[in-house]
């Protein structure tokens, strides 16, 4: 699902945020990017749906190399991509249900669609009945938990999670990786950054520690060390 | 294809109301600058009826007394020809009671009740002169007086009477309110760029929530090129009705005018005004859609 071969990316002269880094995801595999600050992860997420671009090395995502694919066809390998972010980056001015249905309006669903699906998948993230909140009157992870249902909406091929739990306390963080293991289970593949010891310990799936750039370790049910 | 049409809608009106005072500002200055642009248009058309007579290098005009049988009209004609041939003249046109009437039709637009006044029966007929020497003022005032001793001339008028004065205010008001139009335009389309600006600006986290979902570039930068695209409208708008109603008073006014004042063709009625409408029309649409598009495809990355 997921090929990196031999990827470099820099940012300057100095900042190199990855070093010939290369390695596969298969197709419904969950996968941890662990590593300090600064090591690359993010940037590594971000080269996955071409927020970013690298230097050198190819990126295959759904058996196509994103990196010669033409601007106007992003927009749709991103339809295939869920995104999950740390702060959630919902919609203040929407409700639950809106911030939903908009990952549907986007791209062009019909109304009939986005009334059946929605509703759905806020009943599968636990938040059924809270269709008409708006993200100020939730907890933080059930903001958390509208990010995750905005992602999955679209039943996307891939989802990348940058720390998603990083804001939230251990009990909640839990619940929301109970919930990712769920989505995995549907045959989704997950790429997740983070550097939550006790989540990647618990939960033992297949770790990639990235150092200063380079690949350090790839383990399958790897631990957080 | 519904339910994206009622998204644009939905997001220009929701846009709308997040930038009012902004928004309105870009409107009223649109409204400004395609006002003058338009009374431009309409003042230069003014003084294009105004000079209309005295095209074609004509410098005098030799008008004959109503009813002047055809032996009388063609003594003048060989006055001229002799003249022609002689060197002093070079070339002369004669207008006839059809071409006088068409002629007072425009000259006389700013002041119907003495239009309505002239008929086959009553009008004099003329003759446009082009003299060989056209910039020697003694020379043309010799032959205004030679002119004016023939039989059956009513008067004879100089292009250099009316011409010069008019010729000087038409390039004076033509420069300068073409080069406010332009500056007031550019500065009307910066403010919609601006307003834009801003408009992304507060939706950054929606623009970079919709990219990362899927959306296409187009898909975000249609409602904030229609959002201009209305702005500019509505200023066009507002500049239309603006400017028809000066162009009422104006011509309203010109009426008192005397006739001596040779200031009544400085009107526009033949229905000039409505195409200044539309083209003030299209040209807002424009400003506001192009100026917006370029605001956001220069900051969709926001």
């Amino acid at each position: 699902m997921i090929r990196l071969e031999n990827v470099t990316k820099s940012y300057s002269a100095e900042v190199t945020a990855l070093r010939d880094v290369s390695f596969d995801v298969a197709k419904g595999e969950f996968v941890f990017l662990v590593g300090p600050s600064g090591s690359g992860k993010s940037t590594l997420l971000r080269l996955l749906n071409r927020q970013e671009r690298p230097e050198r090395g190819a990126v295959w995502v759904a058996g196509r190399n994103i990196i010669d694919m033409p601007p106007s066809r992003v927009p749709h390998l991103r339809r295939n991509i869920g995104n999950i972010f740390q702060d959630y980056k919902l919609l203040s001015n929407k409700t639950v249900f809106e911030n939903v249905a908009f990952a549907q309006e986007v791209i062009g669903r019909p109304k009939h669609v986005i009334r059946q699906q929605v509703p759905a998948v806020l009943d599968l993230v636990g938040l059924a009945g809270k269709e008409d909140r708006f993200p100020h009157q939730l907890s933080g992870g059930e903001q958390q938990r509208v990010s995750i249902a905005r992602a999955f909406v679209n039943r996307p091929l891939i989802l990348i999670a940058d720390e998603p739990t990083g804001n939230l306390d251990p009990g909640t963080g839990e619940g929301i990786m109970r919930l990712l293991d769920r989505i995995n289970k549907t045959g989704t593949t997950i790429a997740m950054a983070t550097h939550d010891q006790r989540i990647v310990n618990t939960m033992r799936k297949r770790v990639i520690q990235l150092d200063r750039g380079v690949v350090v370790r790839d383990q399958a049910r790897g631990v957080y060390q | 294809m519904f339910s994206r049409l009622g998204y644009t809608f939905r997001e220009t009106y929701a846009s709308f109301r997040r930038n009012v005072t902004l928004t309105v500002a870009a409107i009223i200055t649109a409204a400004v600058s395609l006002l003058i642009f338009g009374l431009t248009l309409l003042i230069q058309r003014g003084f294009d009826n105004l000079l209309q007579r005295w095209e074609g290098g004509v410098e005098m005009i030799v008008f004959v007394n109503a009813g002047t049988q055809p032996d009388g009209l063609q003594f003048i004609s060989d006055a001229l020809q002799e003249q022609v041939n002689s060197g002093t003249v070079q070339s002369f046109e004669y207008c006839d009671v059809a071409c006088s009437l068409a002629d007072a039709d425009v000259v006389l637009a700013g002041d119907p009740t003495t239009r309505d006044l002239l008929d086959e029966t009553n009008i004099p007929t003329l003759f446009k002169v082009v003299p060989s020497e056209s910039t020697d003022v003694t020379f043309l005032r010799g032959l205004k007086e030679a002119y004016q001793t023939l039989p059956s001339v009513h008067s004879v008028t100089l292009a250099e009477d009316q011409l010069d004065l008019i010729s000087k205010l038409q390039g004076f008001v033509s420069t300068y309110t073409t080069g406010l139009w332009i500056a007031l335009m550019a500065a009307s389309g910066l403010l919609i760029w601006n307003t834009i600006r801003t408009a992304m600006f507060a939706r950054r986290r929606e623009i970079e929530v919709m990219k990362l979902v899927g959306a296409t570039d187009w898909f975000i930068r249609i409602p904030f090129m229609l959002e201009g695209l209305i702005q500019g409208v509505l200023g066009a708008f507002a500049a239309i009705g603006a400017m028809l109603f000066i162009n009422w008073r104006w011509t309203e006014g010109v009426k008192d005018f005397p006739d001596s004042s040779g200031m009544t063709a400085l009107v526009v009625v033949d229905g000039y005004q409505w195409w200044v409408a539309l083209i003030i029309l299209v040209f807002g649409a424009l400003v506001g859609m192009i100026g917006s598009g370029i605001a956001a495809s220069r900051f969709l990355d926001v």
